[in-house]
């Protein structure tokens, strides 16, 4: 796979086309540009030409995420400045593809110009492109009518196609489509192409149609995004740079929102783009739990889609068992078929935890008792699955080994690439495996379990029950998982309870966890903002010093905007809310390089060396939980926090922000503001 | 009897289910095998179930071969997949669809050979 720098992204929810900055699309087998829907990359060619000129951008505004507009001319850059002809392509994703394009001629002579669109659709499936498979099982087909081109793909029922048209006349061919425009000076010309998806039953009827039936339509785009944006909390703040930060990535969370197929319309957030555009639930799980100050509406959709999930029975390729949560789902050919597992998938541990997390502390914040209530038997079913199936030797951990040993994932925690858990000294360790903020997740969700079964199941034993587990597994964590004489906690347990003893993020997420003792979080803290793993911009994923540290490292180096939101959370639940601010004005600082996109990682290098955060080369942006990133630590450096019926405010602001305040924080309080200043000994 | 009208037996004797206490609709499958058609009707109150052999108009109706219904009926039948390559045909509620899925059995998937290459990423 390979990553393109310079990409413009148009996006609405799993459907999103990814161009160069002309708006041209010109992909081979292992690149992720195109117009994809349901991991399908509908179109692979969309290059627009003026008399056999490519064209070249002097701008491009994608400020909205639904529509983007290139202003081009023909030729390379440096032709342009004598340019008599220009053109407007606005281009915009709702289930279709529109692109309206408009040609200027502001020279003086009368024109004649040949208008191409190089159009071509190879129907790869996403995990295609991400392993660079070109070969395809079935057959591709083109009909060229006299209006329109139809490309089309089909393996036995399984049938996609798209249908590309214009709204003035053209000359269509197998490979495009043509238009003879003549422009008197100072005229203009337009026409208005459009692609159509079709995911096809053998009956004809797209098999997204009764979803699409409760789509709004498209006029309602730009309101709805300004409905999304004023639904939010009013960031006032004298930081321009987390003004951009908090509007960009509240604009992304709504970009990324998809309604699944199986949900009745209802959106949840897509993971990221371009490889995961669709639902996982371990990152739909922590988006949501970043962003419920600011955008709560996207919690209930999420807990129950993935209740409706839920795994029932166990299968050894899906790797599902009953009570586990899911972890990625896919409507693509390799999922289709089932050469890979995503139909969905469960390979993952701390979905379910998880799960029983979110659904109480979106009541903490909403009051939303019904909500409780009606996922009381999942929230069950996900707490039994930590005894009963996730803990593979009966040692009272979460651990994990893969049963789908062809397609499977290794690592089925938050850190799922095949080298992210090992020794310091490089080694990796056995199977199964059990990692330490696994325990952390199980160790929350069964106090707030607890909570949930008192409170609202009417189920005091059950409630006393979980609370003493919980008790049992703080103590046998903290004795097994303890490295004394380095003073943290081990990264994993390897298959013989041997500790693996490598310093890694993971150890933040313990102190969000709450089971940390009190006594040993200072030398827990010491390590997260120490030279080894705090780079500046914030915490490593891996310290330096380990055999397989490396800053460009996946899980091995990099730094997870994500990753650093929930550490500073943790630090503000121990009490450290100088070093929560340190992360928060690290991250914070990092986005406003991205222009205010916090990418799903970026390079683990030294702030004092390189004085800018290093692009990791296949980070997917916008990414759900790097938006919700920001959410999260603004949280942390206000210090907001459900109480009651109350919203408590405890600020910790880094030197940077004079002055932050939310506004109409929405919650069971009706809707609050936090107000924080730094106090002006403290700048 | 084929299997698919065994499984329908089944429910019809079955009458409840606890994990449709929450549920209510009906659904139909439309058995299509060659120029025959068989329906049945599965109506849910609340996890009371009631089946019976009729084309009466549903919320939800299911369109499936009769091959592929024995498929699911011997639970050989991942469903999500089934209509994501268009073997399932879904016509109304695709979630109340996917969660009588789980009324049907399924083959625990089998144990695949260890692939050679190291490990992937997700």
């Amino acid at each position: 796979m390979r990553d393109i720098a310079g990409t413009v992204a148009c996006i609405d929810g799993n459907t999103f086309m990814v161009s160069d900055s002309s708006g041209d699309v010109e992909s081979s087998p292992s690149t992720p540009v195109g117009l994809f829907a349901a991991d399908t990359r509908f179109l692979s060619r969309w290059r627009l030409t003026v008399n056999g000129e490519c064209m070249t951008a002097l701008s491009v505004d994608d400020s909205q995420y639904f529509e983007v507009t290139f202003f081009v001319v023909p030729g390379a850059a440096v032709d342009y400045v004598e340019a008599d002809v220009s053109a407007i392509r606005r281009r915009r994703i709702g289930p279709d593809l529109t692109e309206s394009l408009t040609i200027f001629n502001y020279g003086e002579q009368d024109m004649t110009l040949d208008v191409r669109l190089e159009v071509a659709a190879d129907f790869a499936d996403i995990f295609e492109i991400k392993f660079d498979i070109g070969e395809k099982r079935g057959a591709h087909y083109t009909h060229v009518g006299p209006n329109e081109l139809r490309l089309g793909y089909r393996r036995g029922t399984y049938q996609r196609e798209v249908v590309v048209s214009a709204s003035e006349p053209a000359e269509f061919g197998p490979d495009g489509l043509a238009f003879a425009v003549r422009l008197r000076p100072g005229q203009q010309w337009s026409t208005r192409l459009q692609a159509v998806m079709l995911a096809l039953r053998p009956d004809g009827v797209d098999l997204r149609s009764a979803l699409r039936a409760l789509r709004p339509d498209d006029s309602t785009l730009p309101t709805s995004m300004q409905a999304w944006v004023a639904a939010a909390p009013t960031l006032d703040t004298d930081s321009v740079g987390l003004q951009q930060v908090y509007h960009r990535s509240l604009v992304d969370l709504a970009a990324l929102r998809f309604a699944p197929l199986s949900l009745g319309g209802a959106s949840v957030p897509a993971a990221g783009l371009p490889w995961f555009m669709t639902l996982f639930g371990r990152d739909s799980l922590l988006t949501c739990l970043q962003t419920l100050p600011v955008a709560p509406s996207l919690t209930p959709p999420t807990l129950r889609i993935l209740a409706s999930l839920q795994g029932v029975r166990p299968d050894d390729v899906l790797e599902e068992d009953p009570g586990r949560i899911l972890h990625e789902l896919r409507y693509g050919e390799s999922a289709a078929f089932e050469e890979q597992p995503h139909s969905p998938y469960y390979g993952t541990v701390d979905a379910s935890p998880l799960f029983v997390v979110l659904l109480d502390e979106y009541e903490r914040w909403s009051g939303d008792t019904a909500l409780v209530t009606e996922l009381e038997h999942e929230a069950r079913a996900a707490l039994a699955w930590i005894d009963l199936y996730a803990d593979l030797n009966s040692t009272g951990y979460i651990w994990y080994q893969r049963r789908n040993r062809a397609t499977g994932l290794d690592n089925q925690c938050w850190k799922d690439s095949w080298d992210s858990i090992s020794y310091a000294d490089g080694r990796l360790p056995g199977f199964p495996r059990a990692t330490c903020e696994t325990q952390g997740y199980a160790y929350d969700a069964k106090i707030r379990g607890a909570r949930l079964a008192r409170t609202f199941w009417g189920d005091p034993a059950f409630a006393d029950r979980l609370e003493s587990e919980a008790a049992a597994l703080y103590e046998r964590f903290n004795r097994e998982f303890w490295l004394e004489d380095r003073g943290f906690y081990a990264l994993a347990l390897d298959h013989d309870g041997t500790p693996v003893d490598s310093l890694s993020s993971n150890i933040g997420h313990l102190l969000w966890s709450g089971i940390v003792p009190p006594e040993r979080a200072p030398r827990v803290v010491e390590h997260l903002m120490g030279p080894a793993l705090f780079s500046g911009w914030g915490v490593r994923t891996f310290a330096e010093g380990q055999r397989r540290y490396n800053p460009l490292g996946y899980h091995n180096g990099t730094v997870w905007p994500f990753d650093n939101s929930f550490i500073a959370w943790g630090l503000r639940r121990y009490g450290f809310g100088n070093e929560a601010a340190r992360i928060a004005e690290g991250i914070l600082s990092a986005a406003t390089y991205f222009e205010g996109r916090l990418p799903e990682a970026f390079g683990g290098f030294d702030r004092d060396t390189t004085k800018f955060p290093i692009r990791y080369p296949t980070a997917g942006s916008p990414q759900a939980w790097s938006s919700g990133a920001c959410m999260l630590l603004i949280r942390t450096m206000l210090g907001i926090n459900p109480h009651d019926d109350h919203l408590a405010v405890d600020p910790a602001l880094p030197a940077t922000f004079g002055r932050i305040a939310l506004l109409d924080i929405p919650g069971r309080w009706g809707k609050r503001d936090a107000f924080a200043r730094q106090r002006p000994d403290q700048r | 009897m084929s299997e698919t009208s065994a499984f329908f037996e089944r429910l019809t004797v079955a009458g409840q289910d606890p994990r449709f206490s929450k549920v209510c609709g009906s659904v139909r499958f439309d058995i299509r095998d060659d120029g025959n058609l068989e329906q049945w009707l599965l109506e849910i109150d609340h996890g009371r179930m009631r089946v019976t052999r009729s084309g009466a108009p549903a919320t939800t109706v299911i369109k499936v071969s009769a091959p592929l219904a024995e498929a699911m009926a011997r639970g050989e039948v991942n469903g999500l997949a089934a209509i994501t390559r268009g073997e399932i045909m879904v016509d109304g509620d695709l979630a109340l669809a996917l969660r009588i899925g789980r009324l049907f059995p399924r083959e625990p998937g089998q144990l695949q050979r260890e692939d050679p290459t190291v490990g992937r990423d997700r």
